[in-house]
């Protein structure tokens, strides 16, 4: 049940003008403020970006070594861990040639993809690799312009992304 | 009539011509820019300094987009509304005095395009014919929200002329003419010593329904109810494009300048001098030894520089109403309009018509 | 007579006389309580491990439950003080050179060194000195199936017993001592025998890999399923890992009058048949002037083989015996009600020359693999059925009826020439229609093996595609006669083949 307790309009509420003027005031304060101490609250987004937190959760990378060699050893434990089973990995052993460190690398991902439309960016991933070869960078623009575009394959995972992004 | 009078009128109009039509852009940019910026947002500011060249690219836009024409419409009067709506508030103009006089060999030119006693009704005459264009297109379009916003519109302009004439006769007993230039003279001289005698002090009450009416016959927020975004997609211009809405918006800013040129003549003085003025005019002639002629000259282009200052800010005013207040309800308007704004010019113009009675008018 | 009593932890159990400690503990259903490396039911006791070491009272030291011989009245603590310092003491030496390569490792999830460490070893290590590293044998192939990483290898010798007693062809040994001890091959000839696939099974840690499965999956994806392997008449018992209704590996599972605790590598590997990609799932049908039978509808197929079995005056029913005994006796029941003409039904063992009947049988070696690859000829011939000969002939339709593992018979039968059951797509050029049936995977029945023992098994997986139960086909024809029963009347229009 609602009770609706109407408010007594007092003579100054009935001619509204003062109510107006405190809206005039409203405006012309943000008006000041906007245009004479550029405390504009949009900002040119293209060009200027919102600084983020250093822990913000976005585009994910796989990080490679010196010698671009990713880190990941597709032991599946991202998979795991994934609520939205987005992720998909393929395992294969890594040639010889290809793994000159012995022993460490003996696993790599045939396919590792990512599906960005399924992601929930809660960056368990990251928090179960023991190789620290998934993560999570800061960049936030993941806009692309097909369906097939979104799902990170290896090559797009291993791009080089400095510091995170 | 000489061909120096002649001459004079030409170049009047194309002066009033030149400053009414650049300073629409100038609103329309104000518009945008400063709505952003009450609203704490940055606003247009791609094309060129500031974002000032965004009209022009609004005009070329709307010239090269397609000349559309609903199947359905009226075709007639679906081309000549945009037409009168941009035609009839240049016309109001030509009362209107933005200056005293020009001295020139001798000769005085009045900084009025046509100087009649009955300026006022001139005025109001064309301002009049604003409900037509809305009425004709809302009609003409075939289109269910186009009629809406065309009874709208014509019913709110016929309720606020009511309003806003009743204002204007309290005023006119106050002025005893109809004419405008000397409705200015009236105003140019002071009060107590240092008050300008402007109508707004003279009849406030007179002044604030008469700036109410005012943006409702020019269909600005909080009274745009013909165009009713919300409601009516966009009122009576809805099956309007390309160069015909184009016509339509600029009509709507330049019926904002006529209408706030006539508050301006009504109730800040005119084209007359802020008070102080007088004074550094002076200085100035006696400083360059000027002829009386030239006085005149230097007083005239004060007098013109001051009367676009003060519509200047009234246009900011409109600006700043539209960003701040939130659309009327069409029930509330028709009580605002016939319940208060009505009564209350009855009230006030007999209550200025018994003081001036009393004072032996 | 009263059996000897033997006390674990407060809890007194029966053994029988002979047991070590650690059978009594099996048999009283408590040894997953004590933990082993080199301990294997199935292999002889080394007792090298020192991880199964428990705390048996009057006895001054800690005793190995594998090797110790179990006596009447004994008082044994597995879980005492004493008991967990030895084992977490034995766990930091077997991780001294463990790599911490658990991610990598296929092992993680079932490795005997991850599951006691978590439970007895310490969480740090003490060991500050570089690991000992094994460059060449990191990798090692030690035969196409198998794959060594020495690294990981804890020298539980399990692999050696396996080779030593089990199959006896020696082929592991353990080389040199100490820190240097590797394991080897012998003569450098590899692995070559048939079981090799339970060495890795075995090996507790993740140092002996099966190629077959090396890499494909993470075990704790896999949901063990208990089944019955088709590939030979012995039908051992195995797990069925699978993911998502596709199994990604056989392992054995203990089945001791069957199979022991082993399986044959052929078995093991046999689960492809049944997640080929080439697999037929879809009902097919020959048209006219096709080559190949085409993708269809159950009705129309259903619809056409009916006609054609109605109009033909001579039926042969070939079941193969690799079909679940409820199966055969389905078909032997309800078909013949289906047909008007003589229905002859015959049995075909698909394993090829030589092998007609479970008299042709015999072991391959002295373990597991018999020469008869179906595994329910036994079942088959129970039912009566008598194998296919060479006087039977002249047939106008023939069905083949088989899940998977008998091969066809080389030689035309007749005319039209129907396939029932899991077929490929290359085997199916040659029918005039495929209706796809159960894997042993899919459906649940039960195989007869060599040696006569009735086994039933449950499905492990739900079926692929359209594929659909014998049951439920002829349920559906049966069903299609009472409807339309004139669909056996019409002239056969030759609308197809």
């Amino acid at each position: 049940m609602t009770i609706i307790v109407s408010r007594k309009e007092t003579f100054w509420d009935k001619i509204y003008l003062p109510a107006l003027a405190i809206g005039l005031k409203v405006t012309i304060k943000q008006f000041y403020r906007t245009l004479f101490r550029g405390e504009s609250t949009t900002i040119q987004y293209p060009e200027q970006k919102r600084i983020y937190s250093q822990r913000f959760r976005g585009e994910h990378f796989i990080s490679v070594d010196a010698n671009k060699t990713e880190n990941c050893t597709s032991c599946y434990l991202c998979q795991t861990v994934c609520p939205a089973e987005c992720i998909t990995i393929i395992a294969e052993e890594r040639p010889a040639e290809e793994n000159p460190y012995g022993v460490r690398k003996e696993k790599r991902p045939a396919r590792f993809d990512i599906d960005a439309l399924r992601c929930c960016f809660c960056g368990f991933c990251e928090e179960a690799c023991p190789k620290d070869a998934i993560k999570l960078s800061r960049n936030y623009e993941m806009a692309k312009l097909t369906r097939e575009d979104t799902i990170y394959d290896l090559d797009h995972l291993k791009r080089e992304v400095k510091g995170r992004g | 009539m000489t061909l120096f009078d002649i001459i004079a009128l030409l170049l009047k109009l194309v002066f009033v011509l030149a400053v009414v039509l650049n300073a629409v852009p100038v609103v329309i940019w104000f518009e945008r820019r400063g709505s952003a910026w009450m609203q704490g947002r940055v606003g247009p500011n791609r094309v060129g300094p500031f974002g000032l060249l965004q009209p022009v690219a609004d005009v070329i836009k709307f010239i090269f987009k397609e000349d559309f024409v609903p199947k359905e419409a009226s075709k007639f009067y679906y081309h000549v509304a945009p037409m009168i709506a941009a035609v009839a508030p240049f016309a109001a103009f030509a009362a209107i005095p933005f200056g005293s006089f020009l001295a020139i060999g001798g000769q005085q030119v009045p900084l009025q395009i046509a100087s009649l006693d009955i300026g006022i009704l001139s005025v109001l005459a064309f301002a009049g014919l604003e409900v037509y264009p809305i009425m004709l297109a809302g009609w003409a379009s075939n289109n269910k929200y186009s009629m809406f916003g065309a009874l709208r519109g014509s019913s709110q302009m016929v309720s606020y002329e009511i309003a806003l004439g009743l204002s204007l006769v309290s005023m006119l007993l106050i002025y005893g003419t109809l004419n405008l230039t000397e409705m200015v003279v009236y105003q140019d001289q002071l009060m107590f010593g240092f008050m300008p005698r402007w109508g707004i002090f003279l009849n406030p009450i007179a002044f604030l329904i008469f700036l109410i009416a005012i943006f409702a016959e020019t269909n600005r927020l909080p009274f745009d109810l013909p165009e009713g975004d919300a409601e009516l997609v966009a009122g009576y211009h809805t099956e309007y494009g390309a160069t015909k809405f184009a016509m339509f918006f600029f009509a709507e800013y330049v019926a904002m300048i006529m209408a706030s040129s006539l508050l301006i003549t009504l109730f800040f003085g005119g084209y007359a001098l802020f008070p102080g003025l007088e004074t550094v005019i002076a200085g100035i002639a006696g400083a360059l030894q000027l002829s009386p002629e030239w006085t005149q000259n230097i007083r005239a282009a004060f007098q013109v520089a001051g009367f676009i200052f003060k519509v200047g800010c009234m246009m900011f005013f409109y600006v700043w109403v539209r960003w701040t207040f939130p659309r009327f309800r069409f029930d509330q308007l028709m009580n605002l309009g016939w319940k208060i704004l009505f009564p209350l010019a009855l009230v006030n113009l007999l209550f200025v018509a018994l003081v001036i009675a009393w004072m032996g008018g | 007579m009263t059996k000897p009593k033997i006390t674990f932890d407060g809890q007194t159990f029966e053994f029988e006389p002979g047991d070590t400690i650690m059978r009594a503990a099996e048999r009283a259903a408590i040894d997953q309580g004590i933990p082993r490396f080199c301990y294997h039911p199935g292999l002889p006791v080394a007792g090298t491990c020192r991880m199964c070491t428990v705390e048996v009272e009057k006895a001054p030291k800690l005793m190995t439950a594998c090797s110790t011989p179990a006596s009447d009245g004994m008082v044994i603590h597995t879980q005492s003080e004493r008991v967990r310092k030895s084992r977490a003491g034995v766990m930091e030496f077997l991780l001294l050179n463990h790599p911490l390569d658990c991610p990598v490792c296929d092992q993680a999830g079932e490795c005997s060194l991850q599951d006691y460490n978590y439970e007895y070893g310490p969480s740090t290590s003490r060991f500050q000195e570089d690991k000992r590293v094994w460059v060449e044998a990191s990798t090692k192939k030690l035969s196409d199936r198998l794959t060594l990483n020495m690294n990981r290898c804890i020298h539980c010798e399990r692999c050696v017993r396996f080779t030593e007693d089990v199959t006896k062809t020696h082929e592991l040994l353990m080389e040199n001592r100490g820190w240097k001890k590797e394991l080897m091959t012998a003569d450098d000839l590899g692995v070559f025998n048939e079981y090799q696939g339970n060495i890795a099974d075995i090996c507790p840690v993740g140092a002996i890999t099966f190629n077959d499965f090396r890499f494909k999956k993470r075990v704790w994806f896999l949901k063990p399923k208990p089944s019955l392997c088709d590939g030979c008449a012995r039908g051992c018992s195995i797990f069925a890992d699978e993911e998502k209704n596709v199994v990604q590996r056989y392992r054995a599972r203990r089945n001791d009058q069957v199979n022991g605790h082993w399986i044959c590598d052929a078995g093991r590997v046999s689960y492809h048949t049944y997640s080929d990609p080439q697999r037929v799932v879809q009902p097919l049908l020959r048209g006219l002037a096709q080559s190949a039978p085409q993708a269809t509808t159950w009705e129309t197929l259903i619809t056409w083989l009916l006609r054609e079995m109605n109009q033909a005056k001579r039926v042969l029913l070939l079941i193969g015996t690799d079909a679940s005994s409820e199966e055969a006796a389905n078909l032997m029941q309800i078909l013949p009600s289906l047909t008007r003409g003589e229905l002859v039904i015959r049995s075909w063992n698909g394993t090829g020359e030589g092998v007609q009947s479970s008299g042709d049988d015999a072991p391959v070696d002295k373990i597991l693999r018999r020469r008869d690859q179906t595994p329910n000829t036994r079942g088959i011939e129970q039912l009566g059925l008598h194998p296919l000969a060479a006087r039977d002939g002249d047939f106008d339709v023939a069905l083949f009826f088989r899940s998977g593992r008998a091969t066809l018979p080389a030689q035309k039968l007749a005319a039209f020439e129907i396939a029932w059951g899991v077929f490929n797509q290359s085997e199916s050029a040659r029918f005039a229609a495929v209706l796809p049936g159960l894997s042993t995977l899919e459906k649940a029945g039960s195989y007869t093996n060599c040696e006569g023992l009735v086994q039933t098994f449950e499905a492990a997986v739900k079926s692929h595609g359209h594929a659909a139960s014998v049951k439920k086909i002829l349920d559906g024809m049966r069903t299609m006669m009472k409807a339309h029963p004139e669909t056996a009347e019409r002239e056969v229009a030759r609308d197809f083949v």
